[in-house]
C-alpha cells in the first residue's frame, strides 16, 4: 500500500473562500490586541526598570535654612549654612537615605547664550548667573556628556527642564531676536562662561541635558571644585564691621582688607563684628587670627524613603528648616504610565481574547463552508487530523503573519515612544526584549493552541 | 471478511419490513471472499446497511461485526484505519469532488493497492481514458458512477461495499465495470456487497438476500 494523494489537492478541494468579514474582523482584533499586548509588556518591563532604580523610586527634598529679611539686611551677610552636628542630625532623620550638599560658585559669573547656534551670530542672551554641583548620584539621570576635566573644552550644564519652556513660552516670544528651542537645538547653543568681575577668563559651555528633578543650574562637581580654587573669592561672604572708638566705622570690609590695616596705630584697639551680629564685637587682631570659619552647605539635597515621617516634617518645623520637594510630578507620571500600562496589558488580553474567539467562530464557519469537501475526504478514510490540518495551516498561515505583523508594529511604536521619552529626560531601550519575545512566544502557543483544538473538533463533528 | 449480524434492526425501518427481511431482525453471517447481492426497493434499508458497516450510523439495535470486531465499538481512530486499509465503499451518491478532474478524484484516496491495474488502464477497459483530464462536473452521472468505481477499486480493501453501483450504466458499461470489479475483488480475497433495486448485475454472486 501506498500513499497515492498529493496534499496540495486536499488543500485545493478544501479550498474554500471563508467568511470574509468575519476573518478580517477577526484579523484586525488581533493585530492590535497582539500589537497593544507587546507593547504593554514591553512599556511595563521599561518603566519597571525604571522604577526600580533607586534614584527615580526615592523620594527627593531640598533643604535649606529661611532667609529673612530685605536685601540691605542680607547684604554682604554669611550664608546661612548648615553646621556638621546640623547635618549629622538630619541624616540620622527618620526616612532620610542619604543626603548631598550643593557647592556654588565663589567667582562672578556671567552667560552670553548664542541660540543661533555660533558665538558672535545674532543677538545672545545675556544673564548673571551661578553654578551648583551636587553628587552625580542624586542626578535624577547622568547625561552622557556628563564629564569634565581640565583639558575639556566643553563645560557641560545641566538646567531645570522648565527654564526652557519658560524660553520657549516666555522669552522667546516677545523677543524677536530669540528663536523658540527644541531640546536639540538648546543643547547645541554655544555658551560662553565669563568668569570673574571684569571677565577675566572665558570658558565655553553646552546645555547637555535638562533635568525633571533639580531645580538648579547645574555643573559637574569636579568642574566646579577646580573653578572655585581657580576664580574663587574666598571672602565672597566674609565680611565685617569695623568698630573705632565705639562706633561702626565705615561700610563692612572683607577679612583681608582688614589685614591690610593691622599696620595702622590704632590697630590693636579697633574691634571687628559679624554683620549678623553686629553686638557680638571681638577685637580685630583676634579676627586675623582666627581666620574665616569653615562652613558647611548653604543647601542639602535628600533622599527619603516614601513621604517623610512625621518625626522628619517636626524636625524641619522646629528647627525653621525650608524644605522644597525637587519635581515629585515626575515620579507620579511615571507611576501613572505604570498604571496606563498596566490598562494597556488588561485591553490587549481582553482585545485578543475576544480576537481568538471570532477566529475560533470564524473558523468554525470555514470548516463548515467546506464541510461537504471535508466530510468526503474523512469517508474515504482520510484521518480527522489529516483533513484538520489542511485548516488549520490556513489558519497558522494567517496567524504568523498578523503576530509577525504585531512584532513589527510594536517595534515601530516602542521606538517612536522611546524617542518621545527622551524628551522628558527618560532613557528607555527602543527595541522588544526577549522577555516580551518569551511572553509572545507563549501566547501565541495558547492562541494556535485554541484554535487547533476547534479546528480539530469541528472537523470531527462532521461525521461524528 | 466475515460479517456477522445478529437481530440487527435499524430504527428507521418499520416493523412490519424487519419480519420480512433476510438481514434485519435475523441472525446472519457473511462469508469471506463470498459476493452477496443485497436486493431491495427504495427505501428497504439497502444503504442503512452499507453505511451501518462502514461506521457512518449507529441508529440500530442487535450486534454487527467485521471479522468478529463489533462495529459499534469501533472508535474513530479504528474507522479511519478500516476504511483507508479494509473497506471501500461506492456511495450512491458517489461523493466526488466536483472542481477536480476525474484522475484527481481517483488519486485522492489515503492510500492506494499497488497490486490493482493502473488508473490509466481501469479508465481504458470502463472508456474513461480521455476523459480523466476532465473536471467532473463536466461528465454526466454514469461517466462520474464509472470514476468512483474505479477510485474504489483503487483502495486495498477486504471488504467491498457497492450501493447501487451501476444504476447509471448500461448494459455494456456494467458488464465492463463488473469485470473489473470481479477481477480486483478476487485479487484481493475481498468480501462483497453489492446492492440493487432488483436486477441481478453480472457478477457470480454466492447468495441474494433480500430486504
Amino acid at each position: 500500500m501506498k500513499q497515492s494523494f498529493s496534499k496540495s489537492i486536499i488543500q485545493s478541494c478544501l479550498n474554500v473562500p471563508g467568511p470574509r468579514r468575519e476573518l478580517w474582523i477577526a484579523s484586525l482584533g488581533c493585530l492590535i490586541g497582539s500589537t497593544l499586548l507587546i507593547l504593554a509588556i514591553q512599556l511595563y518591563q521599561d518603566t519597571s526598570s525604571l522604577l526600580n532604580e533607586k534614584e527615580v523610586a526615592k523620594n527627593y527634598f531640598t533643604l535649606n535654612k529661611k532667609v529673612e529679611g530685605g536685601a540691605l539686611v542680607n547684604l554682604g551677610k554669611n550664608e546661612r549654612t548648615f553646621s556638621t552636628e546640623e547635618l549629622n542630625e538630619i541624616k540620622t532623620l527618620e526616612g532620610v537615605q542619604r543626603i548631598g550638599g550643593f557647592t556654588r560658585n565663589q567667582f562672578p559669573l556671567t552667560l552670553y547664550i548664542w541660540p543661533s547656534g555660533k558665538v558672535g551670530l545674532g543677538a545672545a542672551a545675556k544673564t548673571d548667573l551661578f553654578f551648583e554641583s551636587i553628587p552625580d548620584e542624586f542626578l535624577d539621570f547622568v547625561p552622557e556628556d556628563w564629564h569634565w576635566d581640565e583639558n575639556s573644552e566643553i563645560v557641560p550644564i545641566m538646567v531645570p527642564k522648565f527654564y526652557l519652556d519658560l524660553w520657549n513660552f516666555g522669552l522667546a516670544p516677545s523677543r524677536v531676536e530669540y528663536p523658540a528651542l527644541s531640546t536639540d537645538a538648546a543643547t547645541g547653543m554655544p555658551i560662553e562662561l565669563f568668569i570673574g568681575k571684569n571677565r577675566e577668563t572665558t570658558l565655553e559651555g553646552r546645555f547637555v541635558a535638562f533635568s525633571k528633578r533639580i531645580n538648579s543650574v547645574l555643573v559637574p562637581k569636579n568642574f566646579l571644585e577646580w573653578a572655585n580654587k581657580k576664580f574663587g573669592q574666598p571672602e565672597a561672604n566674609d565680611f565685617l564691621f569695623l568698630w573705632k572708638e565705639g562706633s561702626i566705622e565705615g561700610p563692612p570690609i572683607t577679612r583681608s582688607t582688614l589685614a591690610t590695616l593691622r599696620n595702622e596705630l590704632e590697630f590693636k584697639n579697633w574691634e571687628i563684628s559679624p554683620l549678623e551680629n553686629p553686638a557680638e564685637r571681638s577685637p580685630a587682631t583676634q579676627a586675623l587670627l582666627e581666620g574665616k570659619k569653615k562652613t558647611g552647605p548653604s543647601r542639602i539635597i535628600l533622599e527619603i524613603e516614601d513621604n517623610p515621617s512625621t518625626s522628619f516634617t517636626s524636625h524641619i518645623q522646629k528647627k525653621g528648616y525650608e524644605i522644597n520637594r525637587e519635581f515629585p510630578e515626575q515620579d507620579i507620571i511615571k507611576k501613572v504610565i505604570q498604571t496606563l500600562f498596566l490598562g494597556m496589558v488588561g485591553i490587549g488580553a481582553l482585545l485578543s481574547l475576544l480576537s481568538i474567539t471570532t477566529f475560533a467562530t470564524s473558523f468554525r464557519l470555514v470548516v463548515a463552508q467546506a464541510s461537504e469537501q471535508a466530510k468526503n475526504l474523512l469517508l474515504l478514510g482520510f484521518s480527522n487530523v489529516q483533513v484538520s490540518h489542511v485548516i488549520f495551516t490556513r489558519f497558522l498561515k494567517l496567524f504568523i503573519f498578523i503576530l509577525g505583523g504585531s512584532v513589527i508594529a510594536g517595534y515601530t511604536l516602542k521606538s517612536l515612544l522611546a524617542n518621545q521619552a527622551i524628551a522628558y529626560g527618560i532613557t528607555i531601550n527602543s527595541g522588544i526584549s526577549f522577555q516580551t519575545f518569551a511572553y509572545i512566544f507563549v501566547y501565541g502557543l495558547i492562541y494556535i493552541f485554541i484554535n487547533q483544538r476547534v479546528i480539530e473538533k469541528s472537523v470531527v463533528r462532521l461525521i461524528d | 471478511m466475515l460479517i456477522e449480524l445478529n437481530q440487527v434492526k435499524p430504527e428507521p425501518i418499520p416493523k412490519e419490513m424487519v419480519a420480512r427481511s433476510d438481514v434485519w431482525g435475523t441472525r446472519l453471517n457473511i462469508e469471506p471472499k463470498s459476493f452477496t447481492l443485497i436486493s431491495a426497493h427504495s427505501g428497504k434499508g439497502k444503504s442503512t446497511l452499507l453505511h451501518l458497516l462502514y461506521g457512518l450510523r449507529n441508529d440500530y439495535s442487535g450486534e454487527a461485526s467485521i471479522d468478529g470486531q463489533s462495529v459499534e465499538k469501533q472508535e474513530m481512530g479504528d474507522w479511519t484505519r478500516l476504511r483507508s486499509q479494509k473497506i471501500a465503499l461506492l456511495f450512491q451518491e458517489l461523493r466526488l469532488f466536483p472542481k477536480l478532474s476525474a484522475q484527481e478524484n481517483i488519486t485522492l484516496i489515503p492510500e492506494s493497492n499497488p497490486q490493482v491495474p493502473s488508473d490509466t488502464e481501469m479508465a481504458e477497459r470502463l472508456g474513461m481514458e480521455e476523459f480523466l483530464s476532465k473536471p467532473i462536473e463536466n461528465l454526466s452521472f454514469g461517466q462520474r458512477q464509472r470514476i468512483a468505481i474505479i477510485r474504489t477499486l483503487r483502495k486495498p480493501f477486504k471488504l467491498l461495499l457497492l450501493d447501487e453501483p451501476f444504476s447509471h450504466l448500461d448494459k455494456k458499461n456494467e458488464k465492463l465495470s463488473s469485470s473489473l470489479i470481479e477481477e480486483i475483488a478476487r485479487a484481493n480475497e475481498a468480501t462483497v456487497l453489492v446492492t440493487s433495486l432488483g436486477e441481478s448485475p453480472p457478477l457470480p454472486f454466492d447468495r441474494t438476500l433480500s430486504l
